[in-house]
């Protein structure tokens, strides 16, 4: 438990870690903009490539992008095979007829039978699945003996198929490039940048730097509840809670046991940070100076140009073209 | 032996990829029986890694550690046919600080929490509660009332009256007596030295109290930085020479003699224990 690392941060020396974090975040802002506005497939893989370039001169792991592409590629994979069987529009590619009989739903039954009782010893549990699915898919268009149930037609257009593309890659494009920014960002820079950004909406009376504070407050805890967790945790279990088995009776009962000590303990904490921060005369909305000061330099000055000359192109290649 | 460390390190993983070591190469032997055990040493000299060992709640990164005859080494729990929890029951662990365990809504519900979880019916359990707080020096009216509105030195006391109502072999104890004041420390550790006594049971005591060393154990243990530096009986550690290299102090009593034998220029034949033993030392001196 000691090794959870708050954030995605990794520590580097390419010019993504050297720029301000005020500029990465309007740089994302701006590029993210402009992967909305592109309309057409072949722009938006331009646009992947130039991602990709970045990160290859920003020195980041492409390893590491996949593996933050992970959680999100259920989604993925969902909005494309929804977009791939909905959109009848354009040329047919692929055209097949699904039957189903009585001979192959029972072996579809099987089939995911034995899929849910074995898929807990394949590693690659994601890749198991799409096999079954895509294994039953097949099994229903070429092999349907026996007695016909219903039948459908499994028919693929060309615009579904570029459609689905293109959300995919849209959406890589944006989870990729905010990933570059919690990686070369300390979450503690990210938040600072953050309360600059937001510095204006003084104007409509929010105030960014009480934001601010309790985002770093939050962050600054984790850690520490963490360990208390734990140490409730070994606690609870010298009183014989054997939090890796039981009945879900005694689960929620395990589950009390934790968080109930847990809430106590992070209300006491939070009072005791309060009492410490007025012990040391923090006053809320006065103005305070910083131990570290953002430093903006001519590389933010020339990537800024940079976003902004994609965003002009994308919007001009939006409207003209 | 109840409990056998065999040349047992531990380290906890750190952030920046180094360990911190907190044990190193512990050799330990702990019998059931009969020994009243006081484990000292400086703040984050590995006492408490140590007796969290002691019932398997964490495992040794090298070597192994033995607990009623079920060895505990780095991948035991990896291997799920031996249980664990039977050892809790045997060797009972009181943390630090009673937040850490107290979550019910009162404290005969949380006395009772302990014994139920190993198996024992609640009729028999509540029965044990009654006993039990009154052995912790609170009355029965406490077990109706919710533990959270206790003081600290009430809450210790519950806290602890929830392992002993486990009926552990062996108890251990992290500074039980810290944040209590001093009648209340008196009377449990005269509650531990009458459960050593009559039930002939095993308490091991971390403490940073000299007086309490003195008075009251048969073994001392003295940790520093992670290694155990020195096994024996009390007496023997406040004339070892190293006592202010693993920044320990004197019990009051001890002092007080040195100074009189300083200021008197005398040498007593023995060391005395307590007030009464000192005067009649002074009085065969004078």
């Amino acid at each position: 438990m000691k090794n959870i690392i708050v954030g995605q941060y990794i520590p580097g020396n390419s010019f993504l870690y050297k720029m301000d974090p005020r500029s990465k975040i309007i740089a994302l802002g701006l590029l993210m903009i402009s992967a909305f506005l592109f309309e057409d497939i072949s722009h938006i893989v331009y646009m992947l490539v130039g991602v990709l370039l970045i990160l290859k001169i920003g020195g980041i792991p492409i390893m590491r992008i996949a593996r933050g592409l992970r959680p999100i590629m259920i989604l993925l994979l969902f909005t494309f095979s929804f977009q791939v069987v909905f959109i009848k529009t354009g040329d047919v590619i692929f055209d097949t007829e699904l039957t189903l009989s009585s001979v192959n739903l029972i072996l579809m039954i099987l089939i995911i039978l034995t899929w849910y009782f074995t898929r807990r010893y394949i590693k690659s549990r994601f890749l198991y699945l799409i096999i079954v699915i895509v294994g039953i898919l097949t099994m229903l268009s070429l092999f349907s003996p026996g007695f016909k149930i219903s039948s459908s037609d499994f028919v693929i257009y060309e615009d579904g198929l570029l459609g689905a593309s293109f959300i995919m890659v849209r959406l890589i494009i944006i989870v990729t490039l905010s990933t570059i920014l919690t990686l070369t960002t300390r979450p503690t820079d990210l938040n600072l940048g953050l309360e600059r950004i937001l510095k204006p909406l003084k104007l409509v009376r929010i105030n960014s730097e009480e934001i601010a504070l309790i985002i770093s407050i939050a962050l600054r805890y984790i850690p520490t509840l963490l360990d208390e967790a734990n140490k409730i945790m070994l606690a609870q279990a010298s009183r014989g809670v054997d939090f890796s088995e039981g009945k879900l009776k005694d689960k929620v009962m395990q589950i009390i046991s934790l968080l109930v000590p847990m809430f106590i303990i992070s209300f006491k904490r939070s009072d005791d940070l309060a009492n410490a921060m007025e012990a040391r005369s923090f006053i809320p909305g006065n103005p305070r100076t910083r131990i570290h000061i953002l430093t903006w330099h001519y590389r933010d000055t020339l990537v800024m140009i940079f976003c902004v000359v994609v965003l002009a192109s994308t919007i001009f290649v939006r409207v003209y073209l | 032996m109840a409990i056998k460390f065999e040349q047992v390190s531990f380290s906890y993983p750190s952030f920046d990829g180094k360990n911190f070591s907190a044990l190193k190469n512990i050799n330990l032997e702990i019998s059931e029986k009969g020994e009243f055990i006081t484990l000292i040493g400086e703040t984050g000299s590995g006492k408490s890694t140590l007796v969290q060992h002691m019932n398997a709640l964490i495992r040794p990164t090298t070597g192994s550690v033995t607990i009623y005859g079920i060895k505990i080494e780095k991948n035991t729990n990896k291997n799920k046919r031996i249980k664990l929890n039977p050892l809790r029951q045997k060797v009972g662990l009181v943390f630090q600080f009673p937040e850490y365990q107290l979550f019910e809504e009162t404290v005969q519900k949380d006395i009772i929490f302990g014994p139920k979880n190993f198996g024992i019916k609640e009729e028999i359990a509540i029965e044990r509660a009654k006993e039990i707080i009154k052995l912790v020096g609170l009355s029965e009216d406490y077990l109706s009332r919710s533990p959270f509105n206790l003081s600290g030195g009430e809450k210790k006391r519950v806290s602890i009256a929830g392992i002993l109502a486990m009926e552990p072999d062996i108890l251990v104890l992290d500074e039980p007596t810290s944040g209590l004041d001093p009648k209340g420390r008196d009377a449990l550790l005269e509650l531990f030295t009458s459960i050593h006594k009559e039930l002939d049971k095993t308490i091991i005591v971390i403490t940073h109290d000299m007086n309490t060393v003195y008075k009251y154990a048969s073994r001392a243990l003295v940790m520093y930085d992670g290694e155990l530096v020195f096994d024996g009986v009390p007496n023997s550690l406040f004339s070892d020479k190293h006592i202010t290299e693993w920044n320990l102090d004197l019990p009051d009593i001890i002092q007080i003699t040195k100074q009189l034998e300083e200021k008197l220029d005398i040498k007593f034949d023995s060391k005395p224990h307590n007030v009464d033993e000192l005067f009649n030392l002074v009085k065969g001196a004078l």
